[in-house]
């Protein structure tokens, strides 16, 4: 079976890099962008099977990456996860509202990160190895 | 420049004393002053709401009000306007009371010396400017510290991301296998990696307190899981200290009215803290019991065979950023934010929370909790009706999502919506809205307790079913509705009210238990 491929929209080239390799170990397609253009325009590329955005992105931001996405067909259905630093009480709310279909707050843990991705995708659950030293923060 | 004459409002019964100040003020410059005068507080309290008073001169004497409650009332009637009393020369004690409850100065009736009248004016009103202005400038302050907060808590995050996917990415050799020292030192890196964060945590939390965002979601919650929650989280913080951690919970214990979310949070606070505190080869135990001294609460306790602290000190713990002076406790890291987000999380859901210690003799913390009584909840609707012996229903509405899996996060995020509409659809006296009575798998499941029979039920179910419709649908979830009738409902002649109400509670627990079962099984 053909690996998934999800697209990851950050302007901060260093969470991009960290978040490519932990998901390329975990048999995931990368496809990355840093702004709010080039995040909807790559995800229009290459269609991805999930998307995990950032919010507070160049350009726009993470809540109009997810409003044009709605407005194309093809796109609309990709699962969309919010990944922001930003707090949850208001953000987590406005995300659900835009149709994303979880809310993860930076730093992010590693295994929650992938039973998210999991679940999103349908996969069924531990498939993959679990991270050795993540553990969930306190 | 030409200032514009001050407004006066004189309230006072007294026609001498009206005709004494009047007096007073004819010797002023006559654009400076214009005097407006009341005899009873009802009448003040209209010309108040009107505006356009500078100040009130006020009497505490009137036919229609007396003493503090004649401030307060004139207080509430223009909170912005100033005012100085009027007593009476044994009076002064109650003036100075005036004082505290708004008034900004008092004048003795009789002792008010030659031109201090225009005097005291200007200063009361002066003062309350400066008054009004302070609180204005608290005020902004408290909202740029909560900006301010928020923002740099964001700012910290993102490179503590970066730093802590790195350094996972190390450690589970996704970079090539480190050999065992390297490992070694990257579990420090990572370990304060994690304390960071939860630094940042705190900080966010307490900020978001202070400004009343904290969300509390009372629900029926069973302490043993929470127990078992906190001690399987922190059992490798304690392992690796040497520590003993270990919990003793008595058997049927009741569940609390508490937020499951926030409980566990409490326990993880407490226990980490033990833990923290504890040297190698100690124990930290935690408990749940009855409370003894008060039938409706639960007590949990985390002990530890710690380094204690003095007496005098177990109050001021729970003071925002205290932090304890002594040197030997260098084990402490953090922010001394936590038990003060404990105490605030305890006292907002009904509960207390308090420690007992000596230094070298360990420490107690003891946290009390409401529990959870259907028989209270439902009481007050069944309170008028319980002679009537009415038929009870119970309507059930279940929230699932389009795709056949709801997520904690999706749950949590409408939940709150769903109570809403639900409550509005309520017959406000007879129906109750319980809250969230247990975990029902793939679905979130709502009860309502209504004194109607089956076709009352229906109708209610129905309403709902219409109502809910429109906002699940937006959300992609689905709404089903139904109701059962409780078997039993008549009252035994020697039942008192009480039990009565137990009697019903438990019949309508035995309902709800079969819904929450029957979802589990149909979910697998």
């Amino acid at each position: 079976m053909a690996n998934k491929k999800i697209l990851i929209v950050d302007d901060d080239p260093d969470v991009l890099q960290g978040m490519h390799l932990r998901l390329k170990a975990n048999q995931y397609d990368i496809c990355l962008a840093v702004d709010t253009f080039s995040g909807v325009a790559e995800a229009r590329r290459s269609e991805p099977d999930l998307i995990l955005l950032d919010l507070g992105l160049p350009a726009g931001g993470g809540f109009m990456v997810m409003e044009r996405l709605k407005m194309i067909p093809s796109l609309a259905i990709i699962p969309v996860i919010v990944v922001s630093a930003r707090d949850g009480l208001g953000n987590q709310k406005r995300a659900f509202e835009a149709g994303a279909k979880a809310f993860l707050q930076k730093p992010v843990d590693d295994n929650q990160l992938l039973a998210v991705i999991r679940q999103a995708l349908g996969e069924p659950a531990a498939t993959r190895k679990p991270t050795l030293h993540d553990q969930g923060a306190v | 420049m030409k200032e514009k004459a001050l407004q006066v409002l004189l309230v006072e019964d007294n026609a001498g004393d009206v005709r004494l100040l009047r007096e007073m003020f004819s010797k002023e410059r006559p654009d400076s002053f214009e005097l407006t005068h009341c005899l009873r507080m009802g009448e003040a309290e209209l010309h108040l709401a009107k505006g356009g008073v500078d100040i009130v001169l006020l009497d505490m004497g009137l036919p229609d009000g007396h003493g503090l409650d004649t401030v307060r009332r004139a207080h509430a009637a223009a909170p912005g306007v100033p005012m100085i009393v009027l007593t009476g020369l044994d009076d002064e004690a109650l003036a100075a009371e005036a004082m505290k409850e708004g008034a900004q100065d008092y004048l003795i009736k009789g002792q008010i010396e030659n031109r201090a009248l225009p005097r005291a004016l200007r200063h009361a009103i002066e003062r309350h400017r400066m008054q009004t202005e302070a609180d204005l400038i608290r005020i902004h302050q408290i909202q740029f510290k909560d900006e301010f907060l928020s923002h740099v808590s964001h700012e910290l995050r993102s490179p503590l991301s970066a730093i802590r996917q790195f350094v996972t990415i190390l450690l589970d050799g996704l970079a090539g296998e480190l050999p065992p020292e390297q490992h070694e030192y990257m579990e420090i890196v990572f370990r304060n990696v994690k304390q960071l964060q939860s630094m940042i945590n705190d900080l966010f939390e307490v900020s978001g307190m202070q400004a009343g965002k904290m969300k509390i979601d009372p629900q029926c919650t069973s302490t043993s899981d929470a127990i078992a929650y906190a001690v399987n989280t922190l059992q490798g913080a304690a392992t690796a200290k040497g520590i003993t951690l270990s919990s003793d919970v008595a058997r049927c214990l009741p569940s609390v009215c508490a937020d499951p979310t926030r409980l566990r949070q409490i326990l993880i606070i407490l226990v980490d803290n033990a833990i923290k505190f504890t040297p190698a080869n100690g124990t930290v135990t935690v408990q749940a019991r009855m409370f003894d001294k008060d039938p409706n609460l639960l007590v949990l306790e985390v002990s530890d065979s710690g380094c204690g602290i003095s007496p005098d000190m177990t109050e001021r713990i729970f003071e925002r950023l205290f932090q304890t002076s002594d040197p030997s406790l260098e084990g402490r890291k953090g922010l001394g934010l936590g038990l003060y987000i404990c105490k605030e999380l305890v006292t907002r859901q009904g509960g207390q929370i308090w420690a007992k210690s000596a230094p070298g003799q360990g420490s107690v913390f003891s946290v009390t909790l409401p529990i959870f009584s259907l028989a209270n909840l439902i009481s007050p609707a069944f309170r008028k009706e319980v002679r009537a012996d009415r038929p009870v229903t119970l309507v059930v509405a279940e929230i699932a999502s389009q795709s056949g899996w709801l997520s904690d996060d999706v749950r949590a995020e409408h939940s709150h919506g769903v109570s809403e509409i639900l409550q509005r659809c309520l017959h406000s006296h007879l129906d109750v809205l319980l809250p969230k009575m247990g975990v029902a798998g793939a679905v979130e499941l709502f009860f309502i307790v209504a004194i109607t029979d089956s076709i009352g039920g229906e109708a209610i179910s129905k309403r709902i079913q219409e109502q809910l419709q429109e906002h699940v649908e937006q959300a992609r979830l689905t709404v089903s509705t139904s109701y059962r009738s409780l078997a039993r409902t008549k009252r035994n002649s020697n039942e008192s009210v009480q039990e009565y109400l137990e009697q019903l509670a438990d019949g309508i627990q035995e309902l709800i238990q079969i819904e929450i079962s029957s979802r589990m099984v149909a979910n697998g």
